[in-house]
Protein backbone atom coordinates (compact mmCIF):
# COMPACT_ATOMS: atom_id res chain seq x y z
CA UNK A 1 0.00 0.00 0.00
CA UNK A 2 2.67 2.46 1.31
CA UNK A 3 4.80 1.72 -2.45
CA UNK A 4 1.77 2.26 -4.64
CA UNK A 5 1.34 5.78 -2.58
CA UNK A 6 5.03 6.52 -3.11
CA UNK A 7 5.91 4.58 -6.46
CA UNK A 8 2.36 3.81 -8.57
CA UNK A 9 4.79 3.76 -11.33
CA UNK A 10 5.79 0.26 -11.08
CA UNK A 11 2.25 0.13 -11.80
CA UNK A 12 0.82 2.71 -13.81
CA UNK A 13 2.36 4.72 -16.83
CA UNK A 14 2.22 5.75 -19.95
CA UNK A 15 -1.02 6.83 -21.63
CA UNK A 16 -3.19 5.70 -18.13
CA UNK A 17 -1.32 7.76 -16.15
CA UNK A 18 -1.41 10.84 -18.57
CA UNK A 19 -5.34 10.89 -18.49
CA UNK A 20 -5.36 10.20 -15.02
CA UNK A 21 -3.04 12.91 -14.18
CA UNK A 22 -4.43 15.43 -16.42
CA UNK A 23 -7.84 14.71 -15.03
CA UNK A 24 -6.18 15.76 -11.60
CA UNK A 25 -4.49 18.91 -12.81
CA UNK A 26 -7.57 20.23 -14.04
CA UNK A 27 -9.76 18.96 -11.02
CA UNK A 28 -7.03 20.87 -8.92
CA UNK A 29 -7.00 24.31 -11.18
CA UNK A 30 -11.03 23.90 -11.05
CA UNK A 31 -11.21 23.62 -6.98
CA UNK A 32 -8.08 26.11 -6.57
CA UNK A 33 -10.43 28.57 -8.89
CA UNK A 34 -12.82 28.10 -5.83
CA UNK A 35 -10.43 27.94 -2.59
CA UNK A 36 -8.34 31.10 -4.09
CA UNK A 37 -5.46 28.43 -4.04
CA UNK A 38 -3.15 28.94 -7.13
CA UNK A 39 -0.05 26.74 -7.59
CA UNK A 40 3.04 29.39 -9.27
CA UNK A 41 5.33 27.14 -9.43
CA UNK A 42 6.51 23.74 -9.55
CA UNK A 43 5.66 23.37 -5.37
CA UNK A 44 4.66 26.07 -4.36
CA UNK A 45 0.68 26.20 -3.38
CA UNK A 46 -0.48 29.90 -2.21
CA UNK A 47 -3.36 31.41 -1.06
CA UNK A 48 -3.74 34.86 -3.05
CA UNK A 49 -6.93 36.67 -3.89
CA UNK A 50 -9.42 36.02 -6.83
CA UNK A 51 -7.20 35.33 -10.37
CA UNK A 52 -8.86 34.30 -13.93
CA UNK A 53 -9.81 30.60 -14.60
CA UNK A 54 -7.63 30.35 -17.50
CA UNK A 55 -4.55 31.87 -15.94
CA UNK A 56 -4.57 29.01 -12.93
CA UNK A 57 -5.29 26.42 -16.15
CA UNK A 58 -2.08 28.01 -18.05
CA UNK A 59 -0.31 28.13 -14.72
CA UNK A 60 -0.71 24.48 -13.83
CA UNK A 61 -0.01 22.98 -17.16
CA UNK A 62 2.84 25.15 -17.54
CA UNK A 63 4.78 23.83 -14.55
CA UNK A 64 3.43 20.30 -15.51
CA UNK A 65 4.79 21.27 -19.04
CA UNK A 66 8.54 22.74 -18.15
CA UNK A 67 9.23 19.95 -15.78
CA UNK A 68 8.07 16.97 -17.99
CA UNK A 69 10.10 18.54 -20.91
CA UNK A 70 13.20 18.98 -18.57
CA UNK A 71 12.79 15.46 -17.13
CA UNK A 72 12.52 14.00 -20.87
CA UNK A 73 15.59 15.99 -21.95
CA UNK A 74 17.72 14.72 -18.86
CA UNK A 75 16.24 11.33 -19.42
CA UNK A 76 17.33 11.29 -23.20
CA UNK A 77 21.20 12.27 -22.26
CA UNK A 78 21.41 10.31 -19.55
CA UNK A 79 19.85 6.79 -19.95
CA UNK A 80 20.77 4.22 -21.54
CA UNK A 81 17.32 2.76 -22.15
CA UNK A 82 14.77 3.70 -24.73
CA UNK A 83 12.52 6.54 -23.23
CA UNK A 84 9.11 6.89 -24.00
CA UNK A 85 8.28 10.28 -24.00
CA UNK A 86 4.30 9.51 -22.71
CA UNK A 87 6.07 7.44 -19.82
CA UNK A 88 7.43 11.02 -18.52
CA UNK A 89 5.04 13.35 -19.55
CA UNK A 90 2.02 10.81 -17.90
CA UNK A 91 4.23 9.61 -14.75
CA UNK A 92 4.63 13.76 -14.27
CA UNK A 93 0.94 14.44 -14.72
CA UNK A 94 0.07 11.58 -12.11
CA UNK A 95 2.92 12.81 -9.99
CA UNK A 96 0.85 16.48 -9.13
CA UNK A 97 -1.98 14.35 -7.40
CA UNK A 98 -0.92 15.48 -3.71
CA UNK A 99 -1.64 18.76 -4.73
CA UNK A 100 -5.62 18.50 -5.14
CA UNK A 101 -5.44 18.17 -1.37
CA UNK A 102 -3.39 21.09 -1.41
CA UNK A 103 -6.50 22.86 -3.13
CA UNK A 104 -9.04 21.82 -0.44
CA UNK A 105 -6.96 23.13 2.04
CA UNK A 106 -7.44 26.47 0.64
CA UNK A 107 -11.12 26.57 1.52
CA UNK A 108 -10.48 26.50 5.58
CA UNK A 109 -11.56 29.77 7.33
CA UNK A 110 -8.67 29.17 9.61
CA UNK A 111 -5.93 29.24 7.76
CA UNK A 112 -7.39 32.22 5.71
CA UNK A 113 -7.92 34.49 9.43
CA UNK A 114 -4.49 33.23 10.45
CA UNK A 115 -2.80 34.18 7.39
CA UNK A 116 -4.60 37.87 7.87
CA UNK A 117 -3.65 37.51 11.37
CA UNK A 118 -0.21 37.21 10.53
CA UNK A 119 0.18 39.94 8.05
CA UNK A 120 -1.56 42.41 10.88
CA UNK A 121 0.29 41.14 13.62
CA UNK A 122 3.68 41.70 11.32
CA UNK A 123 3.87 44.06 9.20
CA UNK A 124 0.43 46.19 10.14
CA UNK A 125 -1.59 44.90 6.73
CA UNK A 126 -4.65 45.21 6.00
CA UNK A 127 -7.53 45.10 9.13
CA UNK A 128 -6.65 43.96 12.94
CA UNK A 129 -7.96 40.18 13.36
CA UNK A 130 -8.91 38.49 16.57
CA UNK A 131 -8.13 34.37 16.41
CA UNK A 132 -9.27 32.24 18.76
CA UNK A 133 -6.49 29.08 20.19
CA UNK A 134 -8.01 26.96 18.25
CA UNK A 135 -8.34 28.69 14.82
CA UNK A 136 -4.36 28.78 15.03
CA UNK A 137 -4.19 25.30 15.70
CA UNK A 138 -6.31 23.97 12.89
CA UNK A 139 -4.32 26.58 10.82
CA UNK A 140 -0.86 25.05 12.01
CA UNK A 141 -1.89 22.01 11.26
CA UNK A 142 -3.07 22.60 7.60
CA UNK A 143 0.33 24.31 7.03
CA UNK A 144 1.64 20.81 8.49
CA UNK A 145 -0.15 19.05 5.96
CA UNK A 146 1.31 21.36 2.76
CA UNK A 147 4.51 20.75 3.92
CA UNK A 148 3.93 17.08 3.88
CA UNK A 149 1.93 16.96 0.65
CA UNK A 150 4.86 18.91 -0.94
CA UNK A 151 6.93 16.14 0.44
CA UNK A 152 5.18 13.65 -0.87
CA UNK A 153 4.84 14.96 -4.60
CA UNK A 154 8.57 15.62 -4.40
CA UNK A 155 8.97 11.95 -3.84
CA UNK A 156 6.53 10.62 -6.72
CA UNK A 157 8.44 13.36 -9.17
CA UNK A 158 11.66 11.43 -8.42
CA UNK A 159 10.05 7.79 -8.74
CA UNK A 160 8.40 9.40 -11.78
CA UNK A 161 11.44 9.86 -12.84
CA UNK A 162 13.45 6.97 -11.93
CA UNK A 163 10.82 4.49 -13.62
CA UNK A 164 10.29 6.57 -17.06
CA UNK A 165 14.27 7.48 -17.22
CA UNK A 166 15.61 4.23 -15.75
CA UNK A 167 18.48 5.90 -13.94
CA UNK A 168 19.70 4.90 -10.38
CA UNK A 169 22.35 6.68 -8.29
CA UNK A 170 24.49 9.82 -9.10
CA UNK A 171 22.78 10.29 -12.19
CA UNK A 172 19.72 10.26 -10.77
CA UNK A 173 20.08 12.18 -7.98
CA UNK A 174 22.34 14.91 -9.81
CA UNK A 175 20.28 15.26 -12.87
CA UNK A 176 16.84 15.09 -10.52
CA UNK A 177 18.32 17.90 -8.46
CA UNK A 178 19.40 20.54 -11.52
CA UNK A 179 16.38 19.53 -13.50
CA UNK A 180 14.08 20.43 -10.11
CA UNK A 181 15.83 23.64 -9.35
CA UNK A 182 15.83 25.04 -13.17
CA UNK A 183 12.12 24.09 -13.26
CA UNK A 184 11.36 26.20 -10.18
CA UNK A 185 13.26 29.24 -11.58
CA UNK A 186 11.60 28.88 -15.26
CA UNK A 187 7.96 28.11 -13.91
CA UNK A 188 7.89 31.01 -11.09
CA UNK A 189 9.29 33.54 -13.74
CA UNK A 190 6.67 32.21 -16.43
CA UNK A 191 4.09 32.32 -14.05
CA UNK A 192 4.98 36.03 -13.26
CA UNK A 193 5.44 36.93 -17.34
CA UNK A 194 1.69 34.81 -17.67
CA UNK A 195 0.00 36.97 -15.20
CA UNK A 196 1.78 40.33 -16.37
CA UNK A 197 0.38 39.58 -19.58
CA UNK A 198 -2.88 38.77 -18.40
CA UNK A 199 -3.33 41.86 -16.01
CA UNK A 200 -2.07 44.43 -18.91
CA UNK A 201 -4.96 42.72 -22.08
CA UNK B 1 10.04 -32.89 -7.45
CA UNK B 2 12.03 -30.76 -10.21
CA UNK B 3 14.99 -30.76 -9.59
CA UNK B 4 17.29 -26.85 -9.74
CA UNK B 5 20.04 -26.70 -11.50
CA UNK B 6 22.51 -25.63 -9.00
CA UNK B 7 24.64 -22.35 -10.59
CA UNK B 8 27.11 -21.35 -7.65
CA UNK B 9 28.90 -23.63 -5.29
CA UNK B 10 26.94 -24.14 -1.53
CA UNK B 11 30.53 -23.79 -0.33
CA UNK B 12 31.99 -20.55 -1.58
CA UNK B 13 29.54 -19.28 -3.46
CA UNK B 14 31.24 -19.16 -6.48
CA UNK B 15 30.49 -20.17 -10.15
CA UNK B 16 30.12 -23.65 -10.90
CA UNK B 17 31.22 -25.65 -13.90
CA UNK B 18 30.05 -28.97 -15.44
CA UNK B 19 33.31 -31.84 -14.78
CA UNK B 20 31.01 -34.23 -16.72
CA UNK B 21 28.36 -35.56 -19.08
CA UNK B 22 26.77 -38.79 -19.20
CA UNK B 23 24.92 -40.55 -22.02
CA UNK B 24 21.69 -42.51 -20.42
CA UNK B 25 21.02 -44.25 -23.54
CA UNK B 26 24.59 -45.75 -24.25
CA UNK B 27 26.31 -45.27 -20.85
CA UNK B 28 28.73 -43.07 -22.37
CA UNK B 29 30.64 -40.66 -19.48
CA UNK B 30 32.49 -37.33 -20.54
CA UNK B 31 34.80 -35.76 -18.08
CA UNK B 32 35.84 -32.37 -19.08
CA UNK B 33 35.76 -28.66 -17.92
CA UNK B 34 32.72 -27.04 -19.44
CA UNK B 35 31.41 -23.42 -18.60
CA UNK B 36 27.54 -23.38 -18.05
CA UNK B 37 25.50 -21.36 -20.63
CA UNK B 38 24.81 -17.84 -19.46
CA UNK B 39 21.32 -18.44 -18.71
CA UNK B 40 21.53 -21.09 -16.41
CA UNK B 41 23.05 -18.58 -14.16
CA UNK B 42 20.54 -16.23 -14.13
CA UNK B 43 18.21 -16.67 -10.79
CA UNK B 44 14.78 -19.12 -11.46
CA UNK B 45 13.13 -15.96 -11.29
CA UNK B 46 14.91 -14.29 -14.64
CA UNK B 47 15.21 -17.30 -16.49
CA UNK B 48 11.19 -17.59 -15.91
CA UNK B 49 10.86 -14.08 -17.22
CA UNK B 50 13.25 -14.60 -20.42
CA UNK B 51 10.93 -17.74 -20.51
CA UNK B 52 7.68 -15.12 -20.83
CA UNK B 53 9.19 -12.72 -22.63
CA UNK B 54 9.80 -15.43 -25.77
CA UNK B 55 6.26 -16.68 -25.35
CA UNK B 56 4.72 -13.39 -25.63
CA UNK B 57 6.84 -12.94 -29.12
CA UNK B 58 8.96 -10.14 -27.05
CA UNK B 59 6.28 -8.16 -26.33
CA UNK B 60 7.31 -5.99 -23.75
CA UNK B 61 3.53 -4.31 -23.65
CA UNK B 62 2.21 -7.82 -23.40
CA UNK B 63 4.50 -8.73 -20.53
CA UNK B 64 3.14 -5.50 -18.68
CA UNK B 65 -0.23 -6.44 -19.03
CA UNK B 66 0.13 -9.70 -17.56
CA UNK B 67 2.72 -9.39 -14.84
CA UNK B 68 0.30 -6.37 -13.64
CA UNK B 69 3.43 -3.35 -14.14
CA UNK B 70 3.86 -0.83 -15.69
CA UNK B 71 5.78 -0.49 -19.57
CA UNK B 72 8.58 1.06 -18.02
CA UNK B 73 9.14 -1.26 -15.13
CA UNK B 74 9.34 -4.47 -17.31
CA UNK B 75 11.68 -2.43 -19.52
CA UNK B 76 13.99 -1.85 -16.91
CA UNK B 77 13.81 -5.50 -15.84
CA UNK B 78 14.75 -6.33 -19.17
CA UNK B 79 17.04 -3.91 -19.23
CA UNK B 80 18.91 -5.31 -16.70
CA UNK B 81 18.93 -8.63 -17.32
CA UNK B 82 20.62 -7.95 -20.59
CA UNK B 83 23.35 -5.83 -18.53
CA UNK B 84 23.07 -8.83 -16.29
CA UNK B 85 23.66 -11.34 -19.63
CA UNK B 86 26.19 -9.16 -21.07
CA UNK B 87 28.52 -9.13 -17.93
CA UNK B 88 27.98 -13.31 -17.55
CA UNK B 89 29.27 -13.20 -21.32
CA UNK B 90 32.44 -10.75 -20.83
CA UNK B 91 33.33 -12.96 -17.77
CA UNK B 92 32.72 -16.13 -20.00
CA UNK B 93 35.38 -15.09 -22.54
CA UNK B 94 37.71 -13.80 -20.18
CA UNK B 95 38.07 -17.44 -18.46
CA UNK B 96 38.67 -19.17 -22.23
Amino acid sequence: MIKKLFNPFEFIAGGKALIIGLIIILATVTIGFYSNTHFPDIISVKKAGEFPFSYLIIQSFTNWLVVSILFYLAAIILSKSKVRIIDIFGTQALARAPYILGALIGFSESLNKFSQYLLWMSLQVGDPVEITSFEAIIAVTLIVCTLLLTVWMITLMLNAYKVSANLKGVKLTVSFIIVFILAMVITATLSQIILNRMQTT
Amino acid sequence: MKKKLPNSCPSCSSELQVSSLHCNACDTTINGLYNLPAITLLDPKEQEFILKFVINSGSLKVMAKELNLSYPTVRNMLDELINKIKNLQENDQETI
